[in-house]
């Protein structure tokens, strides 16, 4: 997005502003960031929702029921079927609620990490 | 009159509850050692300091507050912080003591100094707080909890940030909070999270033990040349999620430019570069 240079902007703001969003990163690092988090708000709130332990037993007992509730795409869906740790990531779950999938489904943190690392040079 | 004593860096880790919790064997082996030898130094030294109060500048993980209302800063103004369920179950610690007077002077300063935060009445902690602070502060089966805490929650997780200089000065102005504040109060503030890890992505796993220690170096010596980073450097230097450092920044910005080193603990293992870091102040 090209930013306006408004002659009423102080001579400083352009920089402060872009330095809030980091956009000279490799893409192996990545943001979760407007686009992540639009993406993934769907996944997040169903991930999010496992700190209740009701949430968790009922993943247990019946885990398309516990989908069902968070209306997730069939694409969604699929990711969460699959345990594709790196395309959840990939679409907009944030770590931090993907380790209390972890918790759930019996993967250790080493396993999605490994996952992660083996991602790289696919086209995301 | 209240003062700030002391200032603690540390690292917050879920890996450091499942150790603390494994008990002293797993505590004391080759492995660990590094990690809980120095904390151990630390419960001393804070021992012999007795602070009143601990203020920890931490962050929470999407266990207190969700992305459908994501506060930049959050300050808790309660008598009482319960430990919150991350996904597998609360940790057994019973609820941390807070101290709400102090909260809701914080609270009035920080507001009166342009840092308008998010007022929390109650609020559940997760390892941001709980991981470093029973290393610390924790007397298994007698009193518990010794200090109560003020927590200060600040936004790493979701873009945008509050920039490295806003977070040093947010510490700055929690300095003058407690500065102003009438009862006779020693307080400690802490700072958790980082150092260098990243969860996410090819490089996951990736730590960065140089980096880590000049950060130290900065934050002790230098700590204004550390406000002049942008986000993307220290995610270049340190991984995605090693922007929890800012907290540690926070805390320096509450302490005396001449607060001075006294615990200096590095341990790179595994998947994180664990970091301690104690300040001491001459007291005036």
């Amino acid at each position: 997005m090209e930013l306006t240079r408004h002659p009423e902007l102080p001579p400083d703001y352009l920089a402060r502003l872009e330095a809030v969003q980091p956009k000279n990163l490799p893409p192996e690092l990545d943001l979760f960031d407007e686009q992540t988090a639009t993406r993934g708000m769907r996944l997040n709130k169903a991930a999010y929702s496992l700190k209740d332990a009701r949430q968790r037993k009922l993943f247990a007992r019946d885990e398309e029921a516990w989908m069902d509730q968070f209306g997730l795409t069939d694409q969604e869906k699929g990711l969460m079927r699959r345990r594709d740790w790196i395309g959840l990531w990939r679409h907009g779950m944030s770590i931090y609620v993907m380790v209390k999938l972890s918790g759930v489904t019996n993967t250790a943190l080493p396993e999605i990490g490994k996952q992660m690392r083996e991602s790289g040079g696919s086209d995301g | 009159m209240a003062s700030v004593v002391g200032g603690i860096g540390a690292s917050h880790a879920p890996s450091m509850e499942h150790i603390y919790d494994a008990g002293d064997e797993v505590r004391r082996s080759d492995e660990w050692e590094p990690l809980f030898g120095p904390f151990e130094e630390v419960a001393k030294w804070l021992e012999e300091l007795k602070p009143d109060r601990l203020v920890v500048i931490y962050n929470d993980h999407m266990d207190e507050f969700f992305l459908n209302a994501y506060p930049t800063f959050a300050l808790g103004v309660a008598d009482t912080y319960p430990v919150a369920d991350e996904g597998f179950g609360a940790r057994p610690f019973p609820p941390l003591p807070g101290d709400a007077k102090l909260g809701w002077h914080i609270a009035r300063s920080l507001v009166a100094d342009e840092f308008d935060i998010t007022i929390c009445q109650e609020l559940e902690v997760d390892h941001g707080v709980i991981s470093p602070l029973p290393m610390v502060d924790f007397s298994e089966g007698e009193s518990g909890w010794k200090i109560p805490i003020v927590p200060l929650a600040v936004n790493v997780i979701l873009h945008p940030l509050p920039s490295p200089l806003r977070c040093w000065k947010l510490g700055q102005a929690l300095r003058r909070a407690i500065l102003s504040y009438p009862e006779d109060l020693r307080v400690v503030v802490v700072g958790t999270g980082g150092l260098s890890h990243q969860l996410t992505g090819p490089q996951f796993g990736r730590v960065t033990p140089d980096w880590d220690q000049e950060f130290m170096r900065l934050l002790s010596e230098e700590p204004e040349a550390l406000t002049e980073y942008k986000y993307e450097d220290l995610i270049k230097l340190g991984g995605t999620e090693s922007v929890e450092v800012v907290n540690w920044l926070a805390m320096r910005g509450a302490l005396p430019r001449d607060a001075r080193p006294i615990v200096n603990a590095y341990y790179a293992h595994r998947i994180m570069g664990y970091g301690l870091q104690t300040f001491a102040v001459n007291e005036r």
